[in-house]
């Protein structure tokens, strides 16, 4: 664990620098990501969303953390605006940079489905860096386990979560740019995104120990996992799922923008 | 150009969604977080070993430390009361996982005998301050500066947590991250025990 990094007479959060840097490369690559499927105005666009987006996210994670924890939160309601990287919490953040990014681009007219796709490539390499933070500060640890690849953490022998976190990001990157070389409606990858990334609050969760809870011991990333993946099979069930069965084209809607 | 990814009927794609639905609730229902098993501390109270060590049913090694103020605390101070010492650190994320849930315990059980030290480790007062005052935790934080507390109770690991009964004596040691239902379950049954 090295949660703190000396520059001179600073100390810096390891956690927090990775992901600052995370940050960069992530909008960079989603940039990139917008130029190359829709040249100069995508990625105009893009770049405008980014700073929302952002604001989005951290409203949010530090929302789903207050609201979970809210025995202290309720009675200390300054804390919703601690100025604090740690206390934010994936699942808000998600919800919140989806709903900011959502938005500005209604309100601006942006092409929200293109814009959307480019963030979810450039999202993901955002989050494997972050999660190498996660694992210098020790956060988002796991329960015991005996598995040979246990590591030692607090006590006990852990499952390293942090480095599942990692390969979850990374292999879901890589589905992307597969998917992403295939013709396919605007927006279909990033609800594949929102797909993966419910999975991975749906199988990972339970690894982690330090988990916010619902009444009845029920762990609350793992709902908002499920709702995505069904959030997005629904948009897929609308925008790329065939109508063409016999006897089903009432009520379907072809997808309008094939690539 | 139309485009044809998925060539799946609405119906067969709508029974996904329902067992994805089924499966899904299934599968978070089967890894909730159980309540853990009761705590059920040795009662009535066992024959005491008279050394102190930091261990289940020795007197609590007493100590001394300054508080935020400046105000030295010692342990032995507190005889009569249930005093949760909790070994921590601020950077370490186990320790600040827990903190919301014994800040909870101490405001419910305060004014029945319970308190808590939260001793620190090793980190200077301005750091323990601002972190106390911005996560609003108002029990007492204590500054182990050399680390002496710390050794003295073998905290190896962070968080460390002992619960020492109202006769000064460990009842219960829990090393690692606790469970909100760990805390308020051993601080009740102590705070039950006569005198």
């Amino acid at each position: 664990m090295y949660p703190l990094v000396r520059i001179g007479p600073f100390n810096l959060s390891s956690g927090g620098l990775l992901l600052l840097l995370a940050i960069i490369i992530g909008s960079t690559l989603m940039e990139r990501a917008a130029r190359r499927r829709g040249g100069a105005t995508l990625t105009d666009q893009a770049s405008r969303v980014t700073l929302p987006a952002v604001i989005g996210a951290v409203i949010g994670g530090r929302l789903w953390y207050g609201l979970l924890n809210w025995d202290l939160y309720g009675t200390n309601p300054q804390l919703f605006l601690a100025l604090r990287l740690v206390d934010l919490a994936w699942p808000g953040a998600l919800l919140g940079g989806v709903l900011g990014g959502w938005l500005w681009c209604r309100l601006r007219r942006f092409d929200t489905a293109a814009i959307a796709d480019a963030a979810a490539l450039g999202l993901l390499p955002t989050q494997a860096i972050a999660c190498i933070g996660l694992l210098l500060s020790g956060e988002a640890f796991g329960i015991p386990t005996t598995l040979p690849w246990g590591v030692a953490l607090f006590g006990a022998t852990r499952h390293p979560t942090q480095i599942y976190l990692v390969l979850a990001a990374l292999l879901s990157f890589a589905a992307l740019h597969l998917l992403g070389r295939r013709p396919a409606p605007a927006g279909t990858l990033f609800a594949a995104y929102l797909l993966l990334q419910g999975l991975m609050l749906l199988l990972l969760e339970p690894l982690r120990a330090d988990s916010l809870l619902l009444p009845y011991g029920v762990r609350a990333a793992q709902v908002a996992g499920l709702g995505l993946v069904l959030v997005a099979l629904v948009w897929l069930r609308a925008h790329v799922v065939s109508a063409e069965a016999p006897g089903e084209q009432t009520g379907g809607r072809l997808s309008e923008s094939g690539v | 150009m139309k485009v044809q990814m998925l060539v799946m009927s609405r119906s067969r794609w709508n029974m996904l969604l329902a067992a994805t639905l089924l499966v899904g609730s299934l599968f978070i229902a089967a890894t909730r977080v159980r309540p853990e098993a009761t705590v059920a501390l040795a009662s009535p109270r066992p024959a005491v070993v008279t050394t102190p060590a930091p261990q289940e049913n020795h007197p609590a090694p007493d100590f001394t430390l300054l508080d935020l103020a400046g105000v030295p605390v010692r342990l032995s101070d507190l005889r009569g009361q249930v005093v949760l010492v909790n070994v921590w650190a601020t950077w370490c994320p186990p320790c600040r996982a827990e903190m919301p849930m014994i800040q909870a315990a101490y405001a419910q059980y305060r004014t029945q005998g319970f308190t808590v030290l939260a001793v620190n480790l090793r980190e200077d007062a301005p750091t323990v301050a601002r972190y106390m005052e911005q996560n609003r935790l108002t029990f007492p934080a204590l500054l182990d500066r050399d680390g002496a507390v710390g050794d003295h109770y073998q905290a190896r690991v962070l968080p460390s947590s002992f619960f020492i009964d109202k006769a000064g004596v460990v009842r219960a040691v829990y090393r690692g991250p606790m469970a909100r239902s760990m805390i308020t379950g051993t601080v009740e049954q102590l705070l039950a025990e006569e005198p």
